[in-house]
């Protein structure tokens, strides 16, 4: 037999249930409420068949001795249907009210954990997001969240609702006749046997024909998608073969589960058509001998049915609840997910960032003993240019990355301004940095908001001003909506160009002291190539500015250019200086030229 | 939708059998299920009035309980049997029906072309497979059930109502019922917006999360957490409302319905009552319709869910019905030569021209003539998008050009070859190198009968696989692409490679297959090629020079015409852009060599 691992997903190991519930607190008080209020419901419920029986007994089935005129046995009928119609309408206000009372509770118990979970996730450092897939966090902070939405605006208010029902009917009837009670009660172990064992049937047939729907799902994404594998290779009877298989496996899967539904349920139905005989044989020879009277047969009989139903339900709700724990317990791990880099405790605040950045002796490796940065040191003065260029991995993103603190590093010290930036606040860090990166991500919304993002206290002309300084206003300008132009995430109607030209204005609205730019790679048109250049350039003006760089024209004006190599910085100074060493740089630069 | 229902048909007609049988149990079930409440209701009277047997009235004893009890447990046998047999029959057939048109749909996207697929995305694909599946399922099951079922019960219960009971109190009491006949059509209009609603919002939700998280580097570098979490905040709360939305028709609808059938019930009480006190009745009948009251709430319920998930599965059936109608584009021709079973490999492109469909007619390739013998190796480079991938595209037959005799092999029109054929004889290494979430052994024995250990092994050592495969631990038999051992892109192309090695076919096809390979790995895949294939075809598509240059022909291809043909030094003399190309990788290759003496 194959070993159930655990899923990966959960390493939550206390008691997920508890916590749960500890989400109740601030709305005890309704609810409360709402279980007074089922208690109502169940009670009227209850009393309704009672209502109905007492008034056959006392009106409606006295023989011709009665004492009672037909007119007056008559009324009695509509008195009690007054009663009746009074409970109609209680039940009809306290059941509407407990609904809505409930599910508002378990709605906004719902939004504050989303909120706090979203505010726990964006908390969380880079590292957490290298390694954890979107879709991943997605599922949490959506589906997962409204797995548990049932537990609070419905389960536990049912799971109390229908134990009052059956220990509530159970009571009824003992107290009304204990012997027929009991007769009714006599096939009870067999329903809670059965309904057990469906359980656990149906609940493993049910894991495995969603496991080989799954299986299914793969091979037909992968394969949808590797169709022309299959076509150019002449696989298709075969592949065809293997899917009608798998198909076949899901079918039988499938078909399990309908067998195992088609015998339980007319097996339950059964179990209460023979406590029903049971009841009907045992109460006709009490009415017989006159222990009972009819009207307490009749009632006996509509109680039996009500008896069943609620058991059958309490197990589908236990069922519910676990479900709801599962996911409570992912959604908890993450919750518990301690950001690597802790919170800033009393950070310093500078009164302003000049833009002195300084690496001193830096280790740094995003796992393990895999050093991306060797013993790194240099430093860059305010207002200073300095270029980092080497082949790809050799650690140049790495330097940038550390300079906004997404990673901490492992040996060594980073400072800015002189300070130590693990003592620094990582906000005003991060606000004094300006972060031009290569692949630019485009927000849903418009143009403007891409540039300002949800600043609101960059207005307009900001915006306008930022855009016109990089270059970015006569694209812009050109748009059908111009700066309310609405985007896309995949920013798709923009070339990589001026996705550029929109990142620059984006930078240069929140005005840093510090620019570090990240230079795109593609290859862009000769004519955005040069908005670009110009864009970029005055982008520096005036800032300390720290690139990895891949045009000449950008490297060349750099002030310094350091040289990566696996790790450490191999040359350093300017391009002049870099070329008449004739070493990496030197070949660098001959196959860019080559490349133009 | 008169096609949609067709089809339907089409498939529900080799399930004959099972339909009969199991719409027989639903009439099993209805018709005894009326007779439980009849006999216990036979039970109450007789105790109330006593046994009338002619004009002689005596009181009941348990001799004439005990029949009326047996004939309960009876009935109710039947019934179980009954719910047992539409269960198995109908929705074992719906289930049937699902397998065989997700078979069916399989087998027919097979067939189609590229050029399909280019328009229809895996995913829209899929959800034919996963929703649209269901919901016919649906159709073709559970709709069938309760439309029948519904109906059914309610002429039953109605009949017994007005046959056994009372015309005038039945007439009364289902009179609120037909309330909720009425009221299903207005909660079920407004109940389907605000659901869409709800899912709107929840979709935005999900939208905003993904995109927050995506973009959480911008985020954090603008230091934007508080903007976004304010934003978040605000679907959220749309989110919230709309949930709202629906809770509050539910709030609504379900009490209601609770006091439209208790309303009934009400209305059975006191006129009932009158009746049986008027001895109209008895109360045995009195009893009796309470029971049938209750058996009516749920077919007025059933009508209009009916309708809905009719509604849904014949859009579902529709949806599916076109990709099963989806003519696929390429095929073999009527004037197929079905006597071709080999290929020798001579490939001759004469004046190819070729545009792709919905791109108005911009060519790709313009008058590309080039003819290639048996036996000889022939490398196409150029830049990115110049139309290198097409010429295979159009010689694998994933499009066909617009005139036949455009692209022969073996002076053979393409399309005039068998599919199966072509496809078994000529191997290809794509760009892509696609492979599947499957052990490295079956990856490689993909396009193979009968796989064969030795071959494949050999086939791995010729594409320099062999060593690194024995370092996983698991050796052929690691699986690619599940958690933890990923394998890297150099990898994946030399597994491609010897995917397409264990073929031994007349023409193979490498289509920038060396891109992630080292160059030294490079030269020795190329030297291990020179001798596998020697007297068989290959292609070369490529960047690099090192991958071309020792091919018997050289193409350089420049938006979409021949700009050089030749061999590496006749091209290197010609000083054009194979040249510049050749110089330009010279120095990459010379820094490279720096580096590895750098470690």
């Amino acid at each position: 037999m194959k070993k159930r691992d655990r899923n990966p997903d959960i390493q939550y190991e206390g008691n997920a249930l508890v916590r749960l519930l500890a989400y109740m607190k601030p709305h005890l008080a309704s609810f409360f409420v709402c279980l007074l209020l089922v208690l109502v419901v169940t009670v009227l419920d209850l009393y309704r068949p009672t209502l109905i029986g007492n008034a056959i007994d006392q009106y409606i089935t006295v023989g011709d001795d009665t004492p009672l005129t037909v007119e007056e046995r008559f009324s009695g009928v509509l008195r009690s249907g007054g009663i009746y119609a009074i409970i109609l309408l209680l039940l009809f206000i306290c059941n509407r009210f407990q609904y809505l009372m409930m599910q508002k509770t378990g709605q906004q118990i719902i939004y504050d954990l989303r909120n706090t979970l979203f505010e726990h996730v964006q908390a969380l450092t880079m590292r957490f997001f290298d390694v954890t897939p979107v879709g991943k966090i997605v599922t949490r902070l959506t589906n997962d969240v409204e797995a548990i939405n049932d537990v609070y605006s419905n389960i536990l208010v049912r799971l109390f609702q229908n134990s009052v029902k059956v220990i509530g009917l159970a009571c009824i009837m003992l107290a009304m006749n204990t012997r027929l009670a009991l007769t009714c009660f006599a096939l009870l172990p067999l329903v809670i046997f059965l309904t057990a064992l469906f359980r656990t049937l149906s609940r493993r047939a049910y894991q495995v024909s969603r496991t080989r729907l799954t299986t299914i799902n793969t091979f037909l994404s992968e394969h949808l998608s590797g169709m022309r594998i299959i076509q150019i290779f002449a696989r298709e009877k075969e592949k065809g073969d293997e899917f009608r298989e798998k198909s076949e496996e899901l079918y039988q899967a499938n078909f399990r589960e309908i067998l195992i539904d088609a015998i339980f349920r007319p097996a339950t139905y059964m179990t209460y058509v023979c406590s029903l005989a049971i009841l009907l044989l045992a109460g006709a020879s009490s009415v017989i001998s006159g222990a009972i009277s009819i009207g307490t047969l009749y009632i006996f009989i509509s109680y039996l049915e009500s008896f069943f139903n609620p058991i059958q339900e309490l197990a589908q709700q236990f069922a519910t609840l676990q479900s709801a724990i599962a996911s409570s317990e992912k959604i908890f791990t993450l919750l518990d997910t301690r950001p690597d880099i802790p919170p800033d405790d009393h950070p310093e605040i500078l009164p302003a960032v000049h833009g002195r950045v300084e690496f001193d002796h830096v280790w740094f490796a995003y796992q393990g003993e895999d050093w991306v940065l060797k013993d790194v040191s240099f430093t860059i003065e305010p207002g200073e240019r300095v270029a980092f260029v080497g082949a790809t991995g050799a650690g140049k993103s790495s330097i940038l990355n550390l300079i906004g603190r997404y990673y901490d590093i492992q040996k060594g010290t980073i400072r800015i301004d002189g300070k130590d930036i693990r003592t620094l606040s990582r906000e005003q860090i991060r606000r004094s940095i300006g972060q031009v990166q290569q692949d630019v991500f485009i927000f849903t919304g418009d143009v403007a908001s891409n540039i300002r993002l949800r600043d609101d206290s960059i207005s307009d002309s900001q915006v306008q001003k930022a855009a016109e300084a990089v270059n970015a206003a006569p694209m812009i300008e050109r748009l059908s909506g111009k700066y309310q132009h609405p985007v896309s995430e995949r920013g798709a109607t923009f070339s990589q160009g001026e996705r550029q030209l929109l990142s620059f204005a984006r930078t240069l609205a929140y005005d840093p002291a510090i620019l570090i730019l990240d230079e795109a790679t593609a290859s862009i048109d000769t004519h955005t190539e040069q908005l670009i250049q110009e864009a970029i350039a005055r982008l520096m003006q005036g800032r300390t500015c720290i690139m990895v760089a891949h045009r000449l024209s950008t490297i060349q004006n750099a002030d310094c250019i350091m040289v990566m190599h696996h790790g450490r910085i191999r040359e350093r100074g300017t391009h002049q200086q870099l070329l008449s060493l004739n070493g990496i740089y030197a070949k660098l630069y001959a196959l860019q030229i080559a490349s133009h | 939708m008169k096609r949609d229902i067709t089809l339907a048909f089409r498939y529900a007609s080799r399930h004959l059998w099972q339909y009969l049988l199991g719409l027989l149990s639903l009439l099993l079930v209805d018709s005894i299920i009326t007779v439980i409440p009849r006999l216990t209701g036979q039970i109450t009277d007789g105790l109330t009035y006593g046994i009338t047997t002619g004009s002689a009235v005596a009181p009941m004893t348990m001799a004439d309980v005990t029949p009326l009890v047996l004939r309960i447990l009876v009935c109710g046998a039947l019934v179980s049997l009954g719910r047992f047999g539409w269960r198995y029959f109908l929705l074992g057939a719906s289930r049937s029906i699902e397998k065989e048109m997700r078979n069916d749909l399989f087998s027919h996207l097979e067939t189609l072309s590229m050029r399909y697929y280019n328009t229809h995305k895996t995913g829209d694909l899929m959800a034919h497979f996963t929703n649209d599946l269901q919901s016919v399922r649906n159709l073709m099951g559970m709709t069938v059930i309760t439309t029948f079922d519904a109906s059914i019960m309610l002429i039953m219960v109605l009949y017994s109502m007005f046959r056994f009971v009372h015309p005038r109190l039945t007439f009364f009491a289902i009179m609120p019922m037909m309330l909720i006949v009425l009221c299903y059509s207005f909660f079920a209009k407004a109940m389907h917006r605000r659901f869409l609603e709800k899912q709107e919002a929840f979709s935005e939700l999900t939208d905003h999360v993904q995109e927050t998280v995506s973009g959480i580097r911008v985020i954090k570098a603008f230091v934007q957490e508080h903007f976004e979490l304010a934003a978040f905040a605000l679907k959220n709360q749309k989110t919230k409302e709309k949930n709202l939305g629906v809770v509050r028709l539910i709030a609504l609808a379900m009490p209601l319905l609770d006091l439209i059938i208790g309303l009934s019930m009400l209305i059975t009480l006191i006129y009932g009552g009158y009746l049986t006190i008027n001895r109209s009745i008895t109360v045995g009948q009195f009893v009796a319709f309470n029971s049938y009251i209750g058996m009516l709430v749920w077919p007025m319920i059933a009508v209009g869910e009916c309708v809905s998930s009719m509604s849904q599965g014949l859009a579902s059936l529709g949806r599916i019905r076109t990709i099963l109608h989806e003519v696929p584009d390429i095929s073999d021709t009527p004037d197929c030569r079905h006597d071709i079973t080999a290929l020798k490999g001579s490939i001759t492109l004469n004046h190819l021209t070729f545009a792709y469909p919905d791109t108005h007619g911009v060519p790709v390739l313009q008058d590309l003539s080039v003819s290639v013998r048996a036996g000889e190796t022939l490398a196409i480079v150029g830049h990115t998008g110049c139309g290198k991938t097409t010429v295979i595209s159009l010689l694998e037959r994933l499009y066909d050009p617009p005139e036949a005799d455009m692209i022969c092999i073996d002076g053979v029109p393409v399309s005039r070859i068998p599919l199966r054929v072509l496809h078994e004889q000529i191997a290809c290494v794509p760009q892509d190198s696609f492979l599947f979430s499957d052990t490295i052994e079956n990856n490689i024995a993909f396009g193979m009968d009968a796989p064969d250990h030795a071959v494949i092994e050999s086939a791995a050592r010729a594409a320099c696989l062999h060593d690194n495969i024995m370092m996983f631990p698991e050796g052929y038999q690691t699986r690619i692409g599940e958690r933890g051992v990923t394998i890297s892109g150099g990898q994946k192309q030399r597994t491609a490679i010897a995917r397409a090695l264990v073929r031994n076919a007349p023409i193979l096809i490498l289509d920038d297959a060396l891109s992630a390979v080292d160059t030294d790995t490079e030269e020795q895949i190329l030297q291990n090629l020179k001798t596998l294939r020697s007297g068989k075809t290959n292609l070369i598509i490529a960047h690099r020079i090192s991958t071309v240059q020792h091919a018997d022909h050289i193409l350089v291809l420049d938006h979409g015409r021949a700009a050089e043909y030749g061999t590496h030094e006749e091209l290197l003399a010609l000083g054009g852009i194979y040249r510049d190309l050749f110089d330009r990788q010279q120095l990459e290759k010379q820094l490279h060599q720096d580096r590895g003496e750098d470690e």
